[in-house]
């Protein structure tokens, strides 16, 4: 039986399992033996951990420990695999993918269907089919042929014959005695095929060296033209292993450069003020009113290069800075008619935090992000652009990338920055299958990588490549970890919390039904495995991390603040004003200061430092906003830890004389009269109240009201007004009739449409009897003895349920088939595999294995016994 | 914990805050010096630009990216941003992956250390008509007559090639400074020094600084036959004065090859003006560098070396090239080419310090706001676009003002620069002074110099005739009426005229006389941008209180 613990780190490491959790042990072990969640197990092995089950699976089955020893390391032995094997077993044990004690290993079935070599899926080892698999279909006369070329005497059945060519074929000393008679160009044949693919071509007459090879058995013909390197032959060619390469140990992560921890530490505590001024400085860019969400969601191109503009970054980077604002909840989208981005109210909560504070927050929010601004700028399946803030960017491994990655620099010592290319070689080896089948140059986990890595520094999480105490910290490892002596704490106390968070996409129960064929098999190994031989936590690697549960996140953020607080800049209250009219801030400033700053100066260059170029345009727009030159002279005084150069106090002066010396305001209509007196008088008078009239000079009235309003209201107070045009002449009024642009008149809208003519209804007519014909016509009853010619006829559950009852007994059974042009056939095929809506069968009609979609199988019929 | 104390604050625009107040600045002013360009040297901060030229200045010097990093990181009073780092590094990187030399059989030849570099320039269309033969994969031959242009593309290609190749040693001629009386100022040594073991480049020195004494000092270490190319007649001639003066050729050693003579002796002087002539589309003149072995070619102010000039040096690549001027900006933008041309730079030294050894003199600027009456505002406001800035620039007030000034330092040696010849001729005649103009002959110009050498007339109005390289050691107050709009090199020229040491100790007086809210103002302040930045700063009054003084 398997132990609770046991049990546990089962459904920890197969989180899909236990959603919804199953009622009893046979049916979890039903589930485990479902293809998806086999797959989904393979996927989460380490490189050396699949090598293994790989090399099960062209083992013989069940295997013992020193068959499956010998195919890891070799006739020759290799000590770090020795030493590596027990641990990857234990691996492949406690995910229940290897059963039976150590005389009897057994890979369950649908992993060996999964790695085992065939045709179409090609081994990872580069391994061909056995002898006894090769020559199945092979005639017996050809089978004893090949046994007496072999040097061995022949035998009266075929069964016996390819017996003793697999123990020739195993046995190394004889092997080797018969090879060294191989020609010289036979041996080169050879060599080409021993590592993989095992498939070769050969024409119909083959040269003498292919012949001598074929008639020894050492290469078998698999269909006309082709042959292949028998399992057997190439593993004794490659002395007995069963991976060109096996990897037993991660490849190390190699420090490219090493700093002192406080140069670390100061250069991460300085790109993470960055970071905190940049994204105020975005949110600033933002305040008035953001870019428009677009109609499929995200920023635009043209904001995205504009936001990069106005932060002085490049694109890619201007997305990460959005996206770490949108994860961290401090922008979002307004919501309203024409929807905008703009700040959240929490943004203005973050700005009153002290700055240690504000980083961990977005340190957290990165940290916990799927979104990934990476992809930016790509373009996904269907070759739709992917925009900074829209849909379609969320990777669901990105989280537990990000943590590894990180937590493999907090494994370096303290100072030391990570080679890039180690680290991407780590991550591949921890998860050879995941996400490794893209084409491309990198696959997604690489990528991810990479992006961890940059954005860890944008972040200020690193500095210059290497983990700062701070970032360490928010890792949840203790600061003086690495340099290997003290080992970051394994407690695993995240594990509960585990299964839960990272489960993605459950199971789906029709997974269970297409792979029950696999049920029986996989439901013993659970209470006969020797899972219990094995401490549980004995196989993790040391250095890894847990991700952390969301109270310890924010106990190891407040940690992280502290560490950090220190070594921020403090603000400071006063500048440098210079003859060259710059002010130069040697340092970040405090808030109120830096606002006025950035109305009375442009900013000439950000960094470190902020230097500010006072122009004429600058000092104008603080006057606009309501400065008066006596407040600016006094905020430069107050604020200069120097003289105020005299070219800037006349800068200033200069600028506010001119300022507001032309006024310009909004009237509608006015009042123009010679006449001061007659000015006077109107004003004077109550009943113009109304129209709010205003004296701009002593002739001339302005008025908010339109000019008709105005004749009216004078006209009402019995003066006699005259309208003028805009050149000054005065306007005669004249009724004017009112016209639209020209137009075109309306189309008629009829209901439904136009009445059908008579071709059109007999050709109408003729379809739907046709149809109707079709429906009502009489069938055939299944089970009936069917005609000779006609198509067997099942329903669909009957197909699938013989199907599968046929690949059990391994039966060969009669189907109507119909292939893609439609073209009916009647095929007797002998079922090997139905999964995924296919039936993978020999063809005894071709000769050969051949897949069949289950929907083109028209139905099915057992073969009448003999 | 970090440095809070270093002096200098890296920006992310690559420029580098260097505070001057502090103790470690100046230690810190020679550790970034040879890679980064002063930018601005107001009197607090003075602002350097860390660009891709400055850093292949750097590499050409012998200086590695670790001696640039470890300057940055050491002084620096923040965390430099490690992106920063790296691009400098590889920036750093580029320069000498490409490498131009001597081979013993093919002769030039272009060749690499990095196969995929040569592989990425041999495709770009403009390298391909300057090479030959692939040697082999690394090694490429180039055209002789290409070694300038091949340059110039590689560093437009962001590769800038290492010249090796060597220089010819040119026709011998025994040249020795004859110090009696007087020596090399130390930092005039480390020019020469620098250049020499450079073998060609750029001396940045401020105007009075004795540029000219470089130029002998590096003759006398060549000793050969050489080439000066200088902006005008009068400055040739002041070149030959001052090299009969301070080293061993005679008068009859050194021709003058211009408008009027066309002498070629061991050592030529010959304008640029003179060169750059064209005869039906033909430079006539261009003989004169392959008339002589030239053993070194001396270039007068680099920042005016006219385009078709680098286009011949481009040919001249083979020979010892040395470059004077007092600033690297040129108006035009090329300052790549008298990098990958003429050479890097090999000393600079700012005003400021060489003002503070006592080797030229301080000066006080100021500029006069002046108001424009109400007619001439009118009159302004309706004046052609093309127009405006002559009428500003000659308003008639500024004639007043002038006048106050000039009586204001009566006694002293005044000069009075404009750019309008009737607005020059007028104040001529209201100051009583002669004029120096287009139009004035050489014989003439010399005489009126010599005078107001001699202190026989104390004021001198002159057009921009005068404005390079005339040298009027006494002149200790200048009065800028106009100019040629916004330029920034003619305010620092001018400026020069008065920074020269005087006798007496005297502060030299900078006036410039500016219509106030006219573009006068605005081109005004443009020029002094440059001399603003380089701590020259400008006080301004008004007309008023001068015209009350007055």
């Amino acid at each position: 039986m398997r132990d609770d613990a046991s049990l546990a780190a089962l459904l920890r490491s197969r989180p899909d399992l236990i959603t919804p959790v199953p009622t009893d042990l046979t049916q979890l072990a039903t589930r485990a033996g479902t293809r998806a969640s086999v797959l989904r197990a393979l996927e989460r092995l380490d490189r050396f951990a699949l090598q293994t089950a790989e090399a099960l699976a062209v083992a013989p089955d069940p295997a013992s420990y020193d068959t499956l020893l010998g195919l890891m390391a070799g006739d020759a032995g290799d000590e770090t695999i020795a030493g590596a094997l027990p641990q990857a077993l234990g691996i492949l044990r406690e995910q229940a993918l290897v059963w039976g004690d150590d005389d009897r290993l057994r890979l369950v079935r649908t992993a060996r269907e999964l790695l085992a070599p065939s045709a179409q899926h090609p081994s990872p080892t580069g391994l061909g089919p056995t002898v006894q698999e090769a020559t199945s279909g092979m005639s017996p006369g050809r089978i004893q042929e090949i046994v007496t070329t072999a040097g061995l005497p022949s035998t009266h059945d075929s069964v016996s014959a390819v017996t003793a060519l697999t123990s020739l074929f195993t046995h190394r000393k004889k092997m080797a005695k018969l090879l060294a008679g191989a020609p010289e160009a036979a041996q080169e044949v050879l060599s080409r095929l021993v590592w993989g693919p095992p498939y070769g071509q050969v024409t119909a007459e083959p040269a003498a060296h292919l012949r001598w090879l074929l008639d020894r058995g050492l290469l078998l013909p698999t269909a006309p033209g082709t042959v292949v390197l028998p399992r057997e032959v190439a593993l004794h060619l490659r002395g007995g292993r069963a991976h060109r390469a096996p990897e037993p140990l991660p490849p190390a992560v190699a420090p490219a450069a090493a700093h002192s921890p406080q140069v670390v530490d100061a250069t991460a505590a300085g790109q993470a003020y960055t970071a905190l001024a940049t994204v105020e400085e975005l949110l600033k860019d933002w305040d008035e009113g953001g870019p428009a969400v677009l109609r499929a969601g995200g920023l635009s191109v043209r904001d995205l290069k504009r936001t990069a503009v106005a932060l002085d970054v490049s694109e890619p980077v201007a997305a990460f800075w959005v996206e770490l604002a949108y994860a961290a909840g401090l922008i979002a989208s307004d919501g309203e008619a024409d929807e905008r981005y703009s700040a959240t109210p929490a943004y203005d909560e973050w700005l009153e935090q002290p700055p240690a504070e504000r980083w961990a927050r977005l340190a957290q929010a990165w940290l916990a992000a799927t979104r990934t601004p990476g992809l930016v700028g790509g373009r996904d399946a269907k070759d739709r652009a992917l925009s900074a803030l829209g849909p379609g960017l969320d990777r669901s491994a990105a989280p537990e990338v990000r943590h590894r990655v990180l937590s493999l620099l907090a494994w370096l010592p303290r100072g030391a920055a990570p080679d890039t290319e180690s680290v991407l070689a780590r991550l591949r080896w921890e998860r050879p299958l995941r996400g490794a089948r893209q084409d491309g140059d990198d696959d997604l986990r690489s990528r991810l990588a990479r992006w961890t890595l940059s954005e860890a520094e944008l972040l200020g999480v690193t500095g210059r490549g290497a983990l700062a105490a701070h970032g360490r910290v928010l890792l949840g490892a203790p600061p003086a970890t690495g340099s290997g002596s003290a080992k970051p704490g394994t407690t695993g106390t995240g594990a509960p919390a585990a299964p839960g968070a990272t489960s993605t996409g459950a199971p789906t129960r029709g997974a269970t039904s297409t792979g029950a064929p696999a049920a029986p098999d996989a439901g013993s190994p659970v209470p006969s495995g020797p899972g219990d031989k094995l401490p549980v936590h004995h196989h993790r690697a040391p250095d890894r991390l847990a991700p952390l549960s969301a109270p310890e996140q924010a106990v190891a953020a407040a940690a992280a603040t502290r560490l950090l607080a220190p070594l921020l800049p403090e603000p400071l209250d006063h500048v440098l004003l210079q003859a060259d009219l710059t002010a130069v801030a040697p340092g970040p400033l405090r808030r109120p200061l830096a606002d006025m700053l950035g109305v009375l100066a442009d900013v000439e260059s950000k960094g470190g430092a902020t230097v500010y170029r006072f122009t004429p345009a600058s000092v104008r727009r603080a006057l606009d906003a309501g400065q008066t030159a006596a407040d600016l002279h006094a905020f430069l005084a107050e604020h200069s830890r120097t003289p105020v150069p005299q070219p800037l106090a006349y800068l200033v002066d200069d600028v506010a004389r001119r300022h507001g010396h032309l006024r310009v305001g909004a009237a509608s209509a006015y009042v123009r009269c010679d006449d001061d007196a007659l000015l006077n008088e109107i004003l004077a008078d109550k009943r113009a109240a109304a129209l709010h009239l205003r004296r701009l000079a002593p002739t001339v009235l302005a008025a908010p009201a339109d000019p008709a309003t105005l004749l009216e209201g004078l006209r009402a107070m019995g003066y006699a007004p005259a309208a003028e045009s805009a050149e000054g002449d005065v306007l005669i009024t004249r009724a004017h009739a009112h016209r639209t642009p020209p137009r075109t008149a309306p189309e008629p809208v009829p209901d439904g449409p136009p009445p059908p003519d008579a071709t059109l209804l007999a050709a109408a007519i003729r379809a739907i009897r046709a149809g109707d014909l079709a429906a009502t016509a009489p069938r055939k009853q299944a089970g009936e003895p069917l005609a000779g010619g006609e198509l067997p006829r099942t329903s669909s559950a009957e197909t699938l349920a013989t199907m599968q009852a046929a690949v059990l007994t391994g039966d060969a059974v009669w189907i109507g088939y119909v292939n893609a042009e439609g073209a009916a056939s009647q095929r007797v095929i002998a079922p090997i595999r139905v999964e995924g809506g296919f039936v993978t069968a020999y063809d005894h009609t071709a000769d050969e294995v051949r897949t069949y979609p289950l929907h083109r199988i028209t139905g099915v019929a057992e073969l009448a016994d003999d | 914990m970090p440095r809070v104390n270093g002096p200098l604050i890296v920006q992310s625009d690559k420029t580098l805050l260097l505070e001057v107040d502090h103790e470690r600045a100046d230690d810190c002013r020679r550790a970034i010096a040879p890679f980064a360009e002063l930018e601005r040297a107001p009197e607090h901060i003075h602002t350097y630009r860390v660009t891709p030229l400055g850093l292949w200045n750097a590499r050409a010097a012998g200086h590695d990216a670790e001696q640039v990093v470890d300057a940055l990181v050491q002084y620096s009073r923040y965390p430099v941003p490690h992106a920063l780092l790296v691009d400098i590094a590889e920036t750093m990187d580029r320069y000498g992956r490409l490498t131009l030399s001597k081979h013993p059989a093919h002769g030039l030849v272009l060749t690499t250390t990095d196969r995929p570099v040569l592989e990425e320039v041999l495709k770009s269309k403009r390298i391909t008509p300057l090479v030959g033969a692939r040697i082999d994969p690394d090694t490429v031959v180039v055209h002789p007559s290409e070694r300038g242009q091949i340059k110039q593309m590689l560093l437009k290609l962001g590769w800038p090639a290492e010249d090796l190749a060597g220089y010819v040693d040119g026709e011998a001629h025994p040249i020795e400074l004859l110090e009696d009386g007087w020596t090399l100022r130390p930092y005039q040594k480390q020019a020469v020094e620098n250049f020499w073991h450079g073998g060609s480049g750029v001396v940045v020195l401020p105007c009075g600084a004795g540029k000219t004494l470089v130029g002998a000092g590096s003759m006398a270490e060549a000793k050969s036959t050489t080439l000066i190319l200088v902006t005008n007649t009068v400055s040739a001639r002041q070149w030959k004065h001052e090299l009969v003066k301070r080293t061993s050729l005679t008068e009859d050693e050194i021709g003058e090859y211009s408008g009027t003579k066309k002498e070629i002796r061991p050592v030529t002087i010959a304008t640029y003006q003179v060169l750059t002539t064209k005869r039906k589309g033909v430079y006539p003149h261009l003989e004169l560098f392959d008339s002589r072995d030239w053993g070194l070619i001396v270039y007068d102010e680099v920042h005016l070396l006219p385009a078709p000039v680098f286009k011949f040096t481009a040919d001249l690549q083979a020979r010892r090239r040395l470059g004077l001027t007092a600033t690297l900006v040129r108006e035009d933008g090329r300052e790549s080419d008298v990098f990958s041309l003429i050479g890097p730079k090999r000393f600079d030294a700012p005003w400021k310090e060489i003002e503070a050894q006592g080797y030229i003199a301080p000066a006080d600027c100021v500029e006069v706001r002046v108001n424009l009456t109400d007619s001439e505002r009118l009159a302004y406001a309706t004046a052609e676009t093309e127009e405006k800035y002559r009428f500003c620039a000659t308003t008639a007030t500024k004639r007043k003002v002038t006048e106050a000034i000039v009586r204001r330092f009566a006694g002293q040696q005044i000069l009075v620069i404009g750019q309008y010849i009737d607005q020059l001729d007028e104040l001529g005649e209201h100051l009583n002074a002669p004029v120096i103009k287009g139009e004035t002959s050489n014989a003439q110009r010399e005489k009126l110099f010599d005078a107001f050498r001699e202190g026989e007339i104390s004021v001198l109005v002159v057009s921009k005739v005068a404005n390079f390289s005339i040298d009027l050691p006494e002149a200790t107050v200048a009065i800028q009426v106009s100019g040629t709009f916004g330029s920034r090199q003619e305010e620092a020229q001018r400026l020069g005229r008065v920074l020269r040491p005087k006798a007496d100790g005297h502060q030299a007086h900078f006036y410039s006389v500016v219509a106030r809210d006219t573009i006068d103002q605005d081109f005004a302040a443009h020029r002094q941008r440059f001399l603003a930045e380089q701590g020259y700063a400008y006080r301004i009054v008004d007309a008023d209180e001068i015209l009350a003084d007055g």
